[in-house]
């Protein structure tokens, strides 16, 4: 049993890694990002997989193991809220707190005028950004940790103490969690890592949206040294994570840094200068990217096509994925593109039929990867997930 | 960050062996392994910060 489940595991590994290097598998990897729905198909809430990590671990694996799928995240619902309570993180909506117990936790970004960074810190970020992290930005977000210079607190010594010694355990239980789909059910752990576009996380987690998007008139220039400032260190915590095999990608989470969010010629003179050398030096190393391209990012194609060839599998979402694989098909492999709409409010049919369209319109020539075209969360129905697992095997051999 | 000592940090350092071995009394054993180990807990402190950045 257990050598069927390593050459099982084998031939998976294989399929995925051949149609992310642009090329034909024998058939199309089903990488499904599900995360909610793990709870709902295991039968748990919402909050039992966001603050229990083991819950989520296994509603992962009870997943694997009942659908024919080529590779999943350990754990896709990701934020452990366990751990984020323990530092007192402000910015979630913690499922059974502040939401219902079963739904899906939330990102609060902060009014403009309460932003964890400030517009005239920017010199602070550029000229140390781990120092500002720690001694600006961490006591911001945290309710436990206090500011330099203001009184220490017992809750203040624990946020760091119960914070790191949480995030050893539960990085050390992903470690657990590979092996045991590997084994279990011989499933391939999909992604390895982590990055966020310079300019992504300045909006996300610093400015705000709406502060950078003054920022980008009001200081363009200090916008343009902190994304410089930031490349360095994304770009080590990002190889720091990388698969050792050079298997599985990097995953890129992108976010609002296209337009509409933001001019092209912000795109163009922010985001994509310091994201591009990133993704270049990862690449120098031997690791693809996963641009994750939340939204629609199809204004951009045309610079995301000067990276070298098969340096990045582009994950489609809202975009027209016939689109991207006309004008990038050639130079990347493509995932996504499943409706979520239809597996969340469609019949069987017609997710079996919207599987049937992408797989013929874009993985004809190898290069394609399903999944749906965002996370899956628990308004996804378990039996239109399994028509989609179905479709891809009927339509998706070579 | 007034009265914070202004150091320059490389991506995966939080505090450089350099700055630590300056409070450090003569050392009689095995710099290197000091170093080492010195480094590498530190820069668990460094994946620290930069993961609630970008993962929580």
């Amino acid at each position: 049993m257990a050598k069927d489940m390593e050459q099982l595991y084998s031939d998976r590994m294989k399929r995925y890694v051949t149609a992310m290097r642009n090329e034909k598998p024998d058939m199309v990897p089903i990488r499904p990002f599900v995360a909610e729905f793990t709870a709902k198909y295991a039968g748990y809430t919402c909050q039992e997989v966001t603050h229990d990590y083991e819950k989520a671990f296994a509603a992962a694996r009870k997943c694997a193991a009942d659908f024919d799928w080529d590779a999943v995240v350990g754990n896709m619902v990701y934020v452990w809220t366990g751990l984020t309570e323990a530092i007192g993180t402000k910015y979630y909506a913690v499922p059974g707190i502040h939401i219902p117990a079963d739904t899906g936790f939330q990102y609060l970004e902060p009014p403009e005028e309460k932003a964890f960074m400030k517009p005239e810190e920017y010199d602070q970020l550029i000229e140390d950004p781990t120092g500002f992290l720690f001694n600006v930005w961490l006591p911001r977000i945290s309710a436990d940790v206090s500011a330099i210079g203001e009184a220490t607190s017992l809750r203040n010594n624990l946020s760091f103490l119960k914070g790191g010694m949480a995030m050893l355990d539960y990085f050390s239980a992903f470690g657990t969690q590979n092996e045991r789909l590997r084994k279990e059910s011989g499933t391939v752990s999909a992604i390895s890592g982590i990055l966020k576009a310079p300019f992504d996380i300045i909006a996300d987690k610093l400015r705000g949206y709406l502060g950078l998007v003054t920022d980008v008139i009001e200081r363009p220039e200090k916008v343009l040294a902190a994304c410089e400032a930031l490349v360095p260190h994304l770009t080590h915590v990002a190889l720091s994570g990388a698969d050792p095999d050079k298997n599985v990608p990097i995953g890129l989470w992108m976010h609002r840094g296209c337009v509409p969010f933001f001019s092209q010629d912000h795109f163009d003179k922010f985001f994509w200068p310091t994201l591009k050398p990133i993704i270049e030096e990862i690449w120098r190393h031997g690791h693809q990217v996963l641009f994750y391209a939340e939204g629609n990012w199809n204004a951009h194609l045309d610079s995301f096509a000067e990276l070298p060839d098969g340096a990045i599998v582009y994950h489609v979402d809202k975009a027209d994925i016939f689109e991207v694989h006309k004008k990038i098909g050639h130079k990347f492999c493509l995932s996504g593109g499943i409706s979520n709409t239809l597996l969340s409010f469609g019949t069987a049919d017609e997710v079996r039929e919207n599987c049937k369209k992408v797989i013929e319109g874009v993985a004809q020539d190898g290069g394609y990867v399903l999944d749906a075209e965002a996370i899956m969360q628990n308004d996804a129905k378990v039996e239109n997930i399994r028509a989609m697992t179905e479709a891809a095997r009927e339509y998706g051999v070579y | 960050m007034a009265g914070q000592k202004k150091v320059k940090r490389k991506p995966g350092v939080c505090v450089p062996w350099e700055e630590k071995l300056k409070e450090l009394p003569e050392i009689k054993g095995d710099k290197e392994l000091l170093k080492r180990v010195w480094e590498d807990i530190d820069g668990l402190g460094y994946v620290y910060i930069w993961q609630c950045l970008l993962s929580f």
